[in-house]
């Protein structure tokens, strides 16, 4: 068994390696005050003074009387410095230790803390770094050193599972935990929240929710609540109804988006002024509906773009076809603040198929298709960037410098497009089994890519051929409008092995062999494909990719 | 070549940029460079670098699939690595538990390499509890099956003075509170409810008792919460204690699918499992599974084989005779064959549902990665990686599934329209953008924009 330390009397500090000092077996409490008051000095000799009553000195400000201990860190979180000789049990205080022995049947003696030789203990911290390593500032209670320790210079191990909490002392995770969560805010609707703010956010526009019936959809989002760094920016307008009739033009949501490629509303602002394009009226209708207008008591931000939404129905602008507020709306909703969008308008202001080639989505709530379509509008849209009207570019060109943001499309959007982007002639390659399984992707929507495969099963073949091969071959296909010098370096450095299109082992990145031919005698071919359905057929979302893709391949002749 | 190609590639006549130099010069001997300090690696923009990824992806897959060296797959993996980040976009984060997986299962050859990494990684309870609170929190589906599970199940306990509802995955309490408080709420006033709960782990049982006794209390509900541990692969329906003429109501949240799992390895013959005691079957019950079997399985054997895992599962849940099984399951096929097959339908499902997280969450949220990488990593891990009975994660689109419990002697039961407005409305107040209910032949689909993802079927006993 440990003996526990003698308490002798010394100047200055006493290191304790192998264990640490006794712990007295009363709770720890104020020893005996002295009266001196607390100077900045280390342990003196003591000195008897009668304690007139207990008094419990400040933390950090030790009783200069105190015997200053200072612990390794090893000691300090040792558990189970007495150890029962019989079996190896640990405790932490000698007196249970002692009560321990009891059963073993070995002698054993209750050691009372004699009154008189109480020694005021202080403890070290042993973080050189921290201020309670000074012996003036010793803190004077061993259990509370050892949460300092924990606390401060140690891992945090303890987490709540509720909230994310971390905490290093399983005393504050216990206290935390049972109050995590207890807090419950439940709206009538049913939904609990744990946090007032979202709670009171929610709570706000539910009502409105079921005043107008459950028939908007400008519900808040709560989870958002938190999105876009929580801007002040407060666009919800439950009221401002849905976007379910889709017949207005969001150019000018366009803009705005195009203009900012961030959440910032701000940016939008100042885009939609840039940009009186065709409806300059209504921006200041929605830069009327602004920040912080009329819903103070809604400070967090909403989604943007759940304002952004509502903002075609209240425009009734009938210059744009239904299709670009679709897309707008659309893109709106896939793509948050993507300045993309900016080109899904101007490829309806430019498409050949009157409305058709540009409807790409309708708002997500309503239309039918796919997050595919605007992705491929986007694309060909960026190819178009550069030589379609000047709104487009203007569009495009601030939200390039928009470092915070780039313009994206969903993955689902990516692999639509890899997958139009190729087939395989060789069934082995993934690629088709993209084309392939596109179908099945797309569901009941009943649009299938591969339909407009059909026409260009050639292309495709070659194409994927070379993408089976190697990588990023089409690239150099799509992207030259965007940034034609990035992508040749791409293509160049991806690039390994020769031109032989025809050998299919080579590792025929560009696909440029095999792309060239088929590129060169698909294309007419595939645009009287695509002009044939575009011309023929109902506006359906797959549709609308070939359409796009076609646009694409064919260098945005189709414009 | 050279012109052509310039004339092909550059599109847009105001671009500055031309193909003028031939690739051909620049063509290095050595292996593909995406080397790390490749500029335009990181001046490539997020779609390129989408596009890109996804084909690293299929060729990585490819030369995993071909098997032979790893050298191969280990080039594309590392190209794959400077593109591919667990905290960007949605593709990049795709492509990151992709790569994973993919790695996993190139070393599926040196087993102790797995069971070194996997012995590492083994996720303990409380984070796979974490993960899918998390779940529940960020994406809507789980709430929506819980809505609709529970409004089929209050239009098919109208009237009854009990009801028994069995949970094949009683972690969470949030399923049932709402089912009290509808009953409680009931114009008849609430039924006498018992919940039994089957989980593999007590603590979590002990917890959902705990939440639901006191939500029942409160709400004043007669209930009683009885704990079932066991796996569902072999569970003992006696166990069950169903009463007869208990009014049964069945809810399987994503279980069905691991009972999937079979050793299929060895191709026609499956070995014999533990499989729960079941109903004899009539002769024409026996011919009409024979019949599905034969139609679905590909390869061809003899028409007697013993019932698999599945179908004994759903033919002891036929021989309660329950009122209503309501069925949820993710709605894609990644129970293919092949890997690819698996690896492009995968590709696809989980564009859609990280896409739906990333449209729905913000970029840096911490429970976002937790359920990317703890969920849907597990999950893709398990379908790519794994093979045989340790993949679990065998989902299958709902026409499969419909004709399983039609065979299991099940006759749909159309969800009502009611509950398709309330799974609406759902949606609505937690403001999830993006996400759908679609209905399709009596069964709700649950969307990420058109992209079903999950379903909802209910059935019932033709008795």
């Amino acid at each position: 068994m440990k003996a526990a330390s003698s308490s002798t009397h010394f100047f200055g500090i006493r290191e304790d390696g192998q264990h640490s000092h006794q712990q007295p077996q009363q709770p720890p409490q104020p020893p005996p005050p002295q009266e001196l008051p607390a100077t900045a000095s280390s342990a003196n000799t003591p000195h008897s003074a009668a304690p007139p009553k207990k008094r419990r000195n400040l933390p950090g400000n030790p009783n200069p009387d105190a015997e200053v201990i200072a612990l390794s860190p090893k000691t300090l979180m040792a558990t189970n410095r007495f150890i029962c000789e019989v079996c190896n049990k640990g405790f932490q205080r000698e007196q249970n230790l002692q009560l321990h022995r009891r059963g073993h049947n070995l002698p054993w003696k209750l050691k009372q803390k004699n009154p008189n030789e109480v020694r005021r203990r202080v403890y070290l911290c042993p973080e050189p770094t921290c201020v309670h390593h000074d012996p003036s500032r010793a803190l004077g209670d061993l259990t509370g050193i050892k949460k300092h320790f924990c606390r401060k210079h140690g891992e945090k191990k303890w987490k709540c599972d509720k909230c994310s909490k971390r905490y290093a002392v399983q005393s504050d995770w216990k206290a935390h935990s049972k109050i995590c969560g207890t807090r419950e805010y439940r709206c009538d609707c049913g939904t609990l929240f744990s946090r007032r703010d979202s709670f009171i956010t929610h709570r706000a526009f539910c009502d409105a929710l079921a005043q107008e019936s459950a028939r908007l959809p400008g519900g808040i989002n709560t989870i958002g609540s938190h999105l876009y760094g929580g801007r002040g920016m407060n666009l919800g307008l439950p009221q401002l109804s849905s976007l379910q009739d889709q017949a207005q033009p969001s150019a000018d949501l366009l803009q705005l988006r195009g203009s900012s490629g961030t959440g910032q509303f701000d940016h939008l602002n100042a885009a939609s002024f840039r940009q009186p394009h065709q409806l300059a009226h209504s921006s200041p209708f929605f830069l009327g509906g602004g920040p912080n207008q009329g819903f103070g008591e809604h400070p967090q931000l909403l989604k943007p773009f759940h304002g952004m939404m509502q903002l075609p129905d209240l425009q009734t602008n009938a210059n744009a076809s239904s299709s670009s507020s679709a897309a707008a709306a659309a893109n709106l909703f896939n793509l948050g603040f993507f300045s993309n969008t900016g080109s899904s308008s101007t490829m309806n202001n430019g498409s050949d198929a009157g409305g058709q080639s540009g409807h790409l989505l309708g708002p997500d709530q309503f239309s039918n298709a796919g997050g595919g379509t605007e992705a491929m509008s986007l694309f060909a849209g960026d190819l178009m960037s550069n030589h379609t009207d000047t709104t487009m570019s203007s569009l495009y060109n601030p939200s390039v410098h928009a470092e915070s943001v780039v313009p994206q499309m969903s993955a689902t959007a990516l692999l639509q497009k890899a997958a139009q982007m190729g087939a395989t002639s060789s069934g082995g390659s993934g690629s088709s089994m993209l084309r392939g399984l596109t179908a099945s992707f797309s569901g009941g929507g009943g649009g299938e890519i591969s339909r407009t495969g059909v026409g260009n099963e050639n292309h495709f073949q070659d194409i994927m051929n070379s993408l089976a091969n190697g990588n990023g071959g089409v690239f150099g296909g799509f992207n030259q409008g965007l940034d034609g010098m990035g992508e040749n370096k791409l293509h160049r450095n991806l690039s390994m092995g020769g031109f032989g299109g025809s050998d299919r082992l080579t590792r025929d990145f560009l696909g440029v062999g095999g792309m060239m031919r088929s590129m060169v005698g698909g294309i007419p071919q595939r645009e009287q494909h695509h002009l044939g359905i575009d011309t023929t057929s109902s506006m359906d979302h797959s549709e609308m990719k070939s359409g796009s893709s076609t646009r694409s391949f064919g260098g945005g002749r189709l414009q | 070549m050279m012109p052509l190609l310039a004339g092909v590639v550059v599109q847009d006549d105001g671009s500055s940029s031309s193909v003028t130099s031939s690739p051909l010069e620049t063509l290095s001997l050595s292996p593909p460079s995406l080397s790390p300090h490749s500029p335009w690696v990181r001046e490539l923009k997020s779609d390129e670098r989408g596009l890109c990824l996804i084909h690293l992806l299929l060729d990585c897959a490819n030369r995993v699939a071909s098997g032979g060296s790893l050298d191969p797959a280990n080039a594309a993996l590392e190209q794959i690595a400077l593109l591919a980040a667990p905290d960007g976009d949605a593709m990049q984060r795709i492509a990151s538990h992709f790569a994973e997986a993919l790695a996993r299962r190139a070393i599926r050859s040196w087993p102790g390499l797995c069971h070194a990494l996997d012995s590492a990684r083994v996720l303990p309870l409380a984070e796979a509890a974490v993960a899918r609170r998390h779940f529940l929190d960020l994406c809507p589906f789980l709430r929506l099956s819980f809505v609709v599970t529970n409004q089929a199940i209050m239009e098919a306990m109208e009237g009854e003075r009990v009801v028994h509802v069995v949970d094949l995955n009683a972690s969470d309490p949030a399923q049932w509170i709402p089912l009290l408080q509808a009953l409680s709420s009931r114009s008849e006033g609430p039924p006498h409810l018992k919940i039994t709960g089957i989980h593999e782990h007590k603590e979590v049982l002990h917890y959902t008792a705990i939440r639901l006794s006191e939500a029942a209390e409160r709400l004043d509900v007669p209930f009683q919460f009885i704990p079932l541990v066991s796996r569902l692969d072999n569970l003992d329906i006696e166990r069950l204690r169903v009463k007869t003429g208990e009014a049964l109501a069945i809810s399987s949240v994503l279980q069905l699918h691991s009972l999937l799992a079979t050793e299929d390895v060895g191709g026609h013959l499956r070995k014999a499992q533990r499989i729960a005691p079941i109903s004899k079957l009539t002769l024409g019950e026996f011919l009409e599974k024979d019949h599905l079997a034969n139609t679905h399985s590909t390869s061809a054997e003899s028409a007697a084989r013993p019932p698999t895992r599945i179908q004994s599962f759903l033919a002891s849940l036929w021989g309660l005779s329950p009122k209503i099984v309501v069925v949820t399951e993710q709605e894609a096929n990644h129970n293919g064959k092949t890997l690819k097959e698996r690896l492009v339908e995968a590709l696809f499902y989980y564009a859609a549902v990280f896409d739906g997280l990333d449209l729905t969450v913000p970029r840096q949220s911490v429970e976002r990665l937790r359920v990317e990488k703890m969920l849907f990593g597990e999950e893709i891990r398990n379908i790519i990686a794994c093979e045989g009975l340790e993949r679990k994660e065998r989902h299958e689109k709902l026409e499969r599934w419909s004709q399983r419990m039609s065979m299991a002697g099940f006759r749909l039961l159309p969800l009502s329209y009611y509950g398709l407005l309330q799974a609406r409305r759902l949606l609505q107040s937690f403001g999830w953008q993006g996400y759908k209910v679609k209905e399709e032949n009596g069964c709700f689909m649950m969307c990420w924009q058109d992209r079903p993802l999950f379903s909802v079927s209910a059935w019932s006993c033709n008795q």
